[in-house]
């Protein structure tokens, strides 16, 4: 991306009588008073750096970490169907993968389905998806955080054993996470890939092992069998299931800072989408295998992988494994939950400097050079879903629930804004597209996309109907989020379906107003 | 020794000037094109292409200060204004892109905990980039 501060010509020596020679005569030498007309050329550029392994870190590093809790939020709801929620929820997820592979690939700009919903509706569909987007982040934050006091409890039980002391510990990780943002510590993309590896090393560790020492085929069998869930149990579990595979957005959040961003972006997806799914597939089988699906769902529910290393035979390979797995847990979850952090406040920053939200989120600290009140008003709403919890009640479905309503509305906008651009624009240079596709109208539709849709649409609407919780605090925060936007536009005379014009939303591709230039400009 | 473009990158620190100074003996002498870089590093709770006005318009200044001295020495050079996560591998991207064939950076003289540091980005920049790379410490003490 090339802005233009290309600026005019400057003299840089006076000599009158000299002013007519050109700097680019051959064999002219230039004399001490010569006259040299010199142009400048300044570009302010955005130097982007994220490789294939380093997109594969982050979308890794989020997605995986979901497993920490997934598996138990899955096994609440789809007890022993838990396997096959998780399997058929990874369909959809390899279908909004190849969803956000196209979309990225063409619009490599940070804001996944908020930019797709851009370039194929307008603004205010733009603003629902991104609103939506951030309840996921919110609420992704929370999950994170509440679950990295379960992991502690093997050191501490305690820490297990009272919800309120959990939520406690929970409230002060995200605070103290929010403090390191403000201050702007700086955490380099290496950690993310660090984190990955941590991950992907851990799980395969215990996937192996699993599978050598755990998987008892007649086991697995009897305990999917006898805890089957009823149908609308069942397709509310693969709707928690989803929550799995949400750090996927995280991806397309950095999709801006990606090299190639048309070849390593898809890349990155492919690898993701590829880990993902046979982790958690053997994740899922040996947790069966160890564990009834009531154990998993009530004793180890915040913890399940807890549960797998606790499960092991061998007692010295439990002395071992159980420890090691409580501190890489609570290790990878605050990562995530930082991640989290970082990712909502980049999309309430970007969705300010939209005119999406007030101005007042764009802010950036005079000192240490970080959106400060958006990481603070982001981290202040990932507490307020964790005080429900203090009156007891089912805090962690609850929020597992609300992560899949605000991540799933946004999945859908995108699988929408995909099909839309196929239809609107054909000629879009797409470096990645999506191949089976059918004819519509003398268009092609891609059949992921179309799968996608209309799995993951009907999946939401199973969280809004079966989840009195999500469907009224999800609702409440999408009507929240249309006055806010609307109040805002209309107070500001901005249209409410178009972009902001430009003088009004500030960007670093335009100028800056000549009383904000530095000396000379 | 053959040099056809040198890379400079600069902070608005001391020893910036040393390190231009050099760049300009050196391209004078090889008949190479300076390129000057100011890179504003990107906190990672914005987006890399957040509008930082302040840092934009310190960047701005930097490279008027820059071309100043650069008037002073006779010579000519090309600036850019940068946008990144990290200093470091921006600059490392910056020679590779630009075939640089030599990167000349002035280091402040920083302490800690007593003893000299030479910061993150040096040693990175040392570590990484595909051509040669000369350090210009600033003048002063650097052990106590």
């Amino acid at each position: 991306m090339w802005i233009a501060r290309v600026r005019s010509s400057r003299t840089t020596r006076e000599s009158p009588d000299r002013s007519h020679v050109p700097t680019v005569v051959i064999g002219w030498r230039r004399r001490p008073g010569d006259r040299v007309i010199r142009p400048r050329i300044r570009q302010h550029r955005l130097r982007r750096v994220l490789g294939t392994s380093a997109l594969y870190g982050i979308g890794y590093g989020n997605v995986g970490s979901s497993i920490y809790y997934a598996l138990g939020l899955t096994a609440l709801a789809a007890a022993g169907a838990t396997p096959v929620a998780l399997a058929l929820a990874g369909l959809f997820f390899v279908c909004t993968a190849l969803t956000y592979s196209e979309g990225m690939a063409a619009f490599p700009e940070a804001g996944g389905s908020a930019v797709f919903a851009r370039h194929a509706f307008n603004e205010l569909v733009a603003f629902i998806a991104g609103w939506s987007l951030m309840l996921g982040y919110v609420v992704a934050i929370s999950i994170s955080a509440f679950t990295i006091p379960a992991y502690l409890g093997y050191f501490v039980p305690a820490l297990k054993e009272s919800l309120p002391l959990g939520i406690v510990v929970a409230m002060g990780v995200v605070a103290g996470l929010t403090v390191l943002n403000v201050i702007g510590v700086r955490e380099s993309a290496f950690v993310s890939v660090l984190a990955a590896l941590l991950d992907l090393v851990t799980q395969v560790t215990l996937v192996v092992l699993g599978f050598l020492l755990l998987l008892e085929p007649e086991r697995l069998w009897r305990n999917m069998v006898d805890y089957w869930p009823d149908t609308t149990q069942f397709l509310y579990g693969i709707s928690v299931a989803m929550v799995a595979y949400v750090g996927l957005e995280s991806v397309a959040q950095v999709a801006g800072e990606a090299r190639a961003p048309g070849r390593r972006l898809p890349q990155a997806m492919g690898l993701v989408v590829a880990s993902v799914l046979v982790i958690y597939g053997g994740v899922s089988l040996v947790a069966l295998s160890a564990m009834t699906p009531a154990e998993l769902s009530t004793t180890w529910a915040t913890d399940p992988v807890a549960g797998i290393a606790a499960s092991m035979p061998a007692e010295w390979l439990r002395a071992t494994l159980a420890p090691l797995v409580a501190i890489l847990a609570a290790s990878i979850l605050l990562i995530a939950t930082n991640a989290g952090i970082l990712g909502v406040s980049r999309l309430a920053f970007s969705m300010s400097q939209h005119q999406h939200l007030p101005g007042l989120l764009s802010r950036v600290h005079p000192r240490f050079r970080t959106p400060h009140v958006a990481i603070v008003a982001c981290s202040l709403g990932a507490v307020g879903v964790l005080v429900p919890g203090f009156g007891g009640g089912q805090v962690f479905r609850d929020l597992g629930a609300l992560y899949g309503f605000g991540a799933l509305l946004a999945f859908c906008l995108a699988h929408a804004s995909i099909l839309a651009l196929r239809l609107q624009r054909p000629e879009l240079a797409r470096p990645f597209r999506l191949g089976v596709s059918l004819p519509f109208r003398g268009r092609r539709l891609p059949v992921t996309a179309l799968v996608g849709l209309v799995g993951t649409g009907l999946i939401w609407l199973v969280v809004v109907v079966e989840q009195p919780y999500s469907r009224g605090v999800g609702l409440a925060w999408l009507a929240v989020g249309l006055l806010v936007y609307v109040v805002y536009r209309r107070v500001n005379r901005l249209p409410l379906l178009r972009p902001a014009p430009a003088a009004a939303r500030p960007s670093p591709l335009a100028p800056l107003p000549p009383g904000e230039r530095g000396r000379g400009g | 020794m053959d040099v056809r473009r040198i890379l400079v990158p600069v902070s608005g620190g001391e020893a910036d000037r040393q390190a231009i100074e050099l760049a300009c003996l050196v391209g004078r002498r090889c008949h190479a094109q300076v390129r000057v870089v100011h890179i504003i590093e990107v906190a990672r709770t914005l987006p890399l292409d957040a509008n930082l006005r302040q840092e934009v318009q310190k960047g701005e200044t930097i490279l008027e200060r820059v071309e100043e001295t650069v008037s002073e020495l006779d010579y000519e050079v090309e600036s850019d204004l940068l946008q990144a996560r990290e200093v470091g591998p921006a600059i490392v991207e910056e020679a590779g892109e630009r075939q640089a064939d030599l990167i000349i950076m002035g280091l402040p003289l920083k302490r800690r905990f007593g003893e000299y540091s030479l910061g993150r980005t040096g040693p990175y920049v040392l570590k990484n980039a595909p051509c040669r790379v000369w350090l210009c410490r600033e003048p002063g003490q650097a052990s106590q």
